[in-house]
């Protein structure tokens, strides 16, 4: 274990002795899509080259894992959900969030009316759709907080994995499925239901919201002031970039297009998913509010019996970045 | 300092090795592979503890061993899911259905000229195409594994039926007409026995692909319970000894769903040169 310290230390010594250069590397945790709007805004914009960084941004997908990557050593810095960031520590990979761009979650839970799920009352008996992989937390512990068994009971909620499409939900094999405001809430309207046909809970109101897209670093690094100080700069160019997104939606949108090099993106569904990530990032100044990481572990501590973190974590956030990128 | 355990390791299992072999006997026979593949977990153990890999890149072997232990019922339960009834089920299925048609095949040309080609077709689809497909079709449960086993099996069985049934020589075919035989008789008594070493190399080839057809068609979406399920769902919370619990899982089950096949094929084609020891 020291020796990993140390070389761990070397490494940062060695990131430290290039730093005129100061190149960072940063992870997303999806495709290019506008939910990462402000880091490609800040980099076309050259916002990032006025802090005199030079940023290269790696696009994630389903089987990129931040973390692992990080583990990799393939990047400087990922964007990351708070429960994955969490289980992650919890694992022996000591992830710490520097910013947290997001201030609310996108997620919730879209019902069809005609299921006859129109309240939270009348889940027991109904299949509701939910991501794995890390996403599945906060909905466990919604439905300890209801009382309601995910055993697939009677009395209970059957629980089925769902892909990266809303399909369970056009098939009627679900009453419910998971969508985020921003993505796949809109490809069940594009499906054809309209608003009027559908239920939505809101992770946000039901009290069981967990932080999303936040930047996260490895601890050891942090013991290097060098390293802080560029994280400062990357923090404050991106942050920077997220409030010109929040202001110019539309021309956000495009720059994510442009930076889409797979071409998947069209520019209806960009411009719509920038109107929607802007109400999450709005009223973040890149800066972590504790009582919204307390709210986090709380909730991932009640998800039921199989719980992601078993223990409270520690030292998994600082304010030592965010600080000295907004001294004020 | 770790390098020279490792070193050291491989050395000592090499020269134990070396020395059993010489032994000869049933000892030189069986501890050899046991030997090795200890030495191989033992230096995997070193690796990672000696270089203090990160368990979120590579587990160590005792770590893997302690969440099979931990999980096992978890684990069983995966194991019937997916194995007891997506693969079996779409195995019996899916060779069953190939043995059919191979029969009809092998009977008429036609068909022959018609169904080899589809059958070719059937069995180049992706699977990460066709599991969305069969979940949408079939629901989340383990009948839409089932078919995506189905479709994975049916033509490397389909090739080795009608392949077999042709294998009874023309010589042999004319001494049952010399016989009077019928249809029915001709195929039970010449072609199926003349066949079964190619039906078994069919059914010992699907055991391994409807292994993986119903561990990946779950990657797809599935109830929450499943081999497939759990390995997605660990490598998202970074519990990557118990995605090695499954895989290590996954490597026995399918070893001894092939030696099963291998063993009746043994029972039944014991007349045939390749079974001679």
């Amino acid at each position: 274990m020291k020796r990993w310290f140390a070389g761990a230390a070397a490494a940062a010594m060695l990131a430290g002795g290039t730093a005129s250069a100061e190149a960072v590397t940063l992870q997303l945790k999806w495709v290019t899509q506008a939910q990462f709007a402000g880091y490609y805004v800040a980099q076309e914009q050259g916002f990032y080259e006025e802090e005199g960084l030079e940023v290269t941004i790696k696009p994630g997908g389903p089987d990129v894992a931040p973390p692992q990557v990080m583990a990799g050593g393939g990047a400087d810095v990922v964007v990351d959900w708070m429960p994955s960031a969490l289980a992650a520590r919890e694992k022996g990979l000591p992830l710490v969030n520097i910013a947290q761009p997001f201030k609310r979650s996108g997620m919730m839970l879209t019902c069809r009316n005609d299921s006859g799920v129109t309240a939270t009352e009348s889940f027991p008996g109904h299949t509701l759709g939910v991501w794995f992989g890390g996403n599945e937390y906060p909905f466990l512990s919604w439905m300890s907080k209801l009382g309601f068994a995910t055993d697939g009971g009677p009395e209970g909620v059957t629980v089925l994995k769902q892909g990266f499409n809303v399909d369970p939900l056009l098939q009627r094999q679900a009453a419910c499925i998971s969508t985020m405001t921003y993505n796949e809430y809109w490809q069940v309207i594009d499906a054809g239901l309209t608003p009027e046909e559908l239920t939505v809970f809101k992770y946000e109101d039901q009290g069981v919201a967990t932080l999303e897209d936040g930047l996260y670093v490895l601890e050891a690094k942090l013991a290097d002031p060098a390293f802080v100080e560029t994280m400062a700069k990357f923090v404050r160019a991106s942050m920077k970039g997220w409030k010109w997104a929040e202001e110019h939606p539309d021309d956000a949108a495009m720059i994510v297009l442009d930076n889409d090099e797979t071409g998947a993106q069209t520019e209806a569904h960009q411009k719509r998913m920038m109107g929607e990530i802007a109400k999450l990032t709005a009223g973040s100044d890149g800066t972590l509010d504790p009582a919204d990481y307390e709210r986090t572990v709380e909730t991932l501590l009640t998800a039921g019996s199989d719980p992601v973190i078993t223990k409270q974590p520690e030292g998994a956030w600082t304010h030592a970045v965010t600080d000295l990128a907004f001294p004020d | 300092m770790a390098l020279a355990e490792v070193v050291a390791v491989w050395i000592g299992g090499w020269l134990l090795n070396a020395r059993l072999a010489r032994v000869g006997g049933p000892a030189g026979r069986w501890l050899p592979p046991v030997v090795f593949g200890l030495t191989l977990l033992l230096l995997w153990e070193l690796v990672v503890r000696g270089f203090a890999v990160s368990p979120v890149l590579l587990p160590a072997p005792s770590a893997v061993l302690v969440a099979i232990l931990k999980e096992w019922r978890t684990l069983g339960r995966d194991v019937e899911q997916t194995v007891l009834r997506g693969a079996l089920s779409g195995y019996v299925i899916g060779c069953g259905a190939a043995f059919l048609v191979g029969i009809a095949v092998d009977r008429m040309p036609f068909l022959r000229a018609g169904l080899l080609p589809i059958g070719n077709f059937a069995s180049a689809l992706p699977i990460v195409g066709m599991a969305p497909i069969m979940v949408m079709w079939f629901g989340f449960d383990w009948q839409s594994k089932a078919a995506v086993v189905v479709l994975m099996v049916f033509f490397p069985m389909l090739v080795n039926t009608v392949l077999g049934l042709a294998a009874a020589e023309p010589m042999q075919r004319d001494l049952m007409r010399t016989y009077a035989a019928s249809d029915a008789q001709t195929l039970a008594k010449l072609q199926l026995p003349a066949a079964a070493p190619f039906l078994f190399n069919g059914l010992k080839i699907c055991t391994t692909l409807a292994l993986i057809g119903a561990i990946v068609a779950e990657f797809f979406g599935s109830p929450t319970v499943g081999m497939g399920f759990r390995i997605s769902t660990e490598v998202g919370r970074l519990a990557l000894d118990m995605v090695w619990a499954e895989i290590a899982v996954a490597a026995v089950v399918g070893s001894a769903f092939y030696g099963t096949v291998a063993l009746i094929e043994r029972a039944v084609t014991f007349w045939h040169p390749s079974q001679r020891v």
